[in-house]
């Protein structure tokens, strides 16, 4: 476990390393000059010029800019935002919990829908189920979320008006933020009207969570079909039958938990998916999220906050990807064993 | 006893065509090989089908309803959009913008792809595992994210967009030439061609290509309907066609406003879409489910 723990730590570093060159890199390809693309100081007076210039260290060879812009960004500094003039790490901050919240949603009902489809379709192979269930999630991923999104909206909110369309509160309801994640303040808070937001909230959450879920669980229908029907042609599970062990008993207690373990795996790759889905699903239900200030920034030629945001949007992809590694390897020893990159 | 045939030749297809023997089998696969063509077909003529122009409106025809509505004409069979503009039209010549926009995406990711996956499948060492990570990290980001990034660099435009979707496919391509390249040469007719003293490009060329076209084709499908949703995504937020280009994404959003008013001109691009992306999975299931069938032969 120490050696993958380290192999994963260094693929980490140089994945950083990497990201930040990029972004580093962005602001020379960004039009305009390559101070002003920095740190967003569009209206800076010509001594506070020269006081920026001093601080990136302009002057200096470009592997030493890349140092100061790193040391930069590891004290929280990411610069103003061109468009509002105000920090970004402090918008960042107030906006990301939102996204990372509205994913999370999407991801367990993506999880809780599409494994126990898939492992409903492998237990039928070949039967009138599995192929309903593959078509579905043949349709499911084929749908534009935008698309999707709209039809949401007109059918849930406008026609049947069950859900509020746009936003992730009703503005009634006056939620101080402590963590930015918002099931978490309201319950927190002192509010005497705390379970109508918290149901408002809840109410609010259900349509954008759910248009994003569509096409992560139709993956996860195709992981879990492939993985169930793995397991259920291995010698255990006929070792299993033959010892006289029910259908229900071999499923329950040895095909669920093996094929599990090989879905987690994918929980990671799948997570940065649902995070490109919810960007668009952010703008059209006008989700508070990293992913609508993104896209609107890239309207206002914001290229401070485009730069950041594809920072921090990546380290977040990123660490989610290596936390379910590790979760993954923690669950299954015969993974540990195997190096990263071996062939 | 009737001989149909005198001489007794076994023929053994090739990789592909054996694929495509199989292929064939299937009549899902092959509904969505006819609708595939049916949209090459409709990418490459369509402009000259189509009834009436893309961009000049009708100001005596506007929001005009579907034939089928009692409101509707059947001269404009699909209905007209706020400025009077055919929707049928828009619709056929956006095939071309979006769905034959991205099949030469594809084509162009696909050859850059392959020639520097190839390539770098003959490497080993640091370089080799440089590379891996490399990818890995650009891999990681999301596409559709990556592509607004080059769009915001680059500034909002179709032609734009292709080269931005472009760069985002082309890893993808790599990692998998890389793969089936490594994976075809540990096998055993590769060591015989080195052994008689095939150059590394020879071997490459004549042995392992026609061995792995089929797998690259298979990624292929994959890679064309995330184009196609990029394409669409980026013209829905505005980033990719400009206003009066009728991409799909971007007739969508246009009739974003008239949602209520006039939803089919939300609906029909939305279903446009999805028949494009449908067709291309449905063909790419096809190659898939053959590729399995053959290895278990």
């Amino acid at each position: 476990m120490l050696v993958f723990t380290l192999r994963r730590l260094s693929l980490f570093i140089f994945t950083m390393l990497l990201l930040t060159l990029l972004s580093f890199s962005l602001n020379f390809l960004f039009p305009g000059e390559t101070i002003i693309n920095l740190t967003g100081a569009i209206n800076a007076t010509p001594s506070q010029l020269i006081e920026l210039n001093d601080a990136y260290q302009t002057h200096r060879n470009i592997f030493w800019q890349y140092i100061t812009y790193l040391s930069h960004i590891i004290n929280g500094d990411l610069g103003l935002s061109m468009a509002s003039q105000s920090d970004i790490s402090t918008e960042i901050v107030t906006l990301l919990p939102a996204t990372i919240e509205l994913s999370l949603v999407a991801l367990f009902i993506a999880m809780f829908i599409g494994i126990p489809l898939g492992f409903l379709a492998a237990i039928k192979h070949n039967k009138f189920t599995d192929n309903l269930i593959l078509s579905l999630s043949m349709l499911g991923y084929s749908i534009p979320v935008f698309w999707l999104g709209l039809l949401a909206i007109l059918t849930f909110s406008i026609s049947l008006g069950w859900f509020p369309s746009a936003g992730q509160i009703s503005l009634l309801f006056e939620i101080k933020s402590v963590t930015g994640i918002q099931f978490i303040d309201i319950l927190l808070s002192d509010s005497p009207y705390k379970w109508q937001a918290f149901i408002d909230a809840t109410a609010h959450i259900i349509l954008p969570a759910c248009v994003i879920a569509v096409a992560p669980a139709t993956i996860f229908i195709r992981l879990a079909r492939t993985s169930m029907i793995e397991v259920l042609e291995t010698s255990y599970i006929r070792a299993a039958s033959a010892k006289g062990l029910t259908f229900q008993q071999i499923i329950f207690r040895h095909a669920i938990r093996n094929s599990l373990i090989k879905i987690i795996r994918h929980v990671g790759l799948q997570f940065a998916n649902l995070v490109t889905i919810a960007m668009v699903t952010e703008v059209i239900f006008s989700w508070p999220g990293i992913g609508r200030w993104l896209i609107e920034s890239i309207y206002q030629r914001d290229y401070t906050a485009i730069e950041s945001g594809l920072l921090v949007l990546s380290c977040f992809i990123f660490i989610v990807h290596i936390l379910t590694d590790f979760i993954y390897a923690a669950l299954n020893p015969l993974a540990r064993g195997n190096k990263y990159g071996a062939r | 006893m009737a001989r149909d045939k005198i001489y007794l030749e076994e023929i053994f297809p090739s990789p592909f065509m054996q694929l495509w023997l199989i292929f064939r089998k299937t009549p899902v696969a092959m509904l969505g090989f006819s609708c595939f063509l049916f949209l090459i077909v409709l990418a490459i003529f369509g402009p000259l089908l189509a009834p009436h122009s893309p961009v000049e409106g009708q100001l005596d025809m506007l929001l005009l309803p579907p034939a089928w509505h009692i409101d509707g004409n059947v001269s404009y069979l699909l209905g007209t959009d706020e400025l009077g503009r055919d929707m049928l039209s828009r619709l056929m010549y956006g095939t071309s913008l979006t769905f034959g926009l991205s099949f030469i995406v594809v084509i162009i990711s696909l050859v850059i792809g392959v020639i520097i996956g190839s390539l770098s499948a003959l490497t080993s060492g640091l370089k080799s595992s440089f590379l891996n990570h490399f990818l890995d990290v650009i891999l990681s980001i999301p596409s559709l994210l990556l592509a607004i990034i080059i769009v915001a660099i680059l500034g909002p435009s179709i032609g734009n967009t292709v080269w931005a979707v472009v760069l985002v496919l082309i890893p993808q391509f790599i990692h998998i030439t890389r793969y089936a390249v490594k994976e075809e040469s540990r096998k055993d007719y590769v060591l015989a061609s080195r052994l008689d003293g095939a150059s590394p490009f020879r071997i490459l060329y004549y042995s392992i290509f026609p061995n792995i076209t089929d797998r690259i084709m298979g990624q292929a499908t994959l890679a064309q309907s995330a184009a196609i949703l990029d394409i669409a995504t980026l013209g829905f937020l505005g980033l990719g066609a400009q206003v009066p280009l009728p991409e799909w994404g971007a007739t969508l959003a246009n009739g974003l406003d008239l949602f209520y008013i006039a939803p089919w001109t939300v609906y029909l691009p939305g279903l446009a879409i999805l028949f494009a992306v449908v067709a291309t999975n449905l063909v790419g299931e096809g190659i898939r489910h053959a590729l399995k069938v053959r290895k278990e032969r």
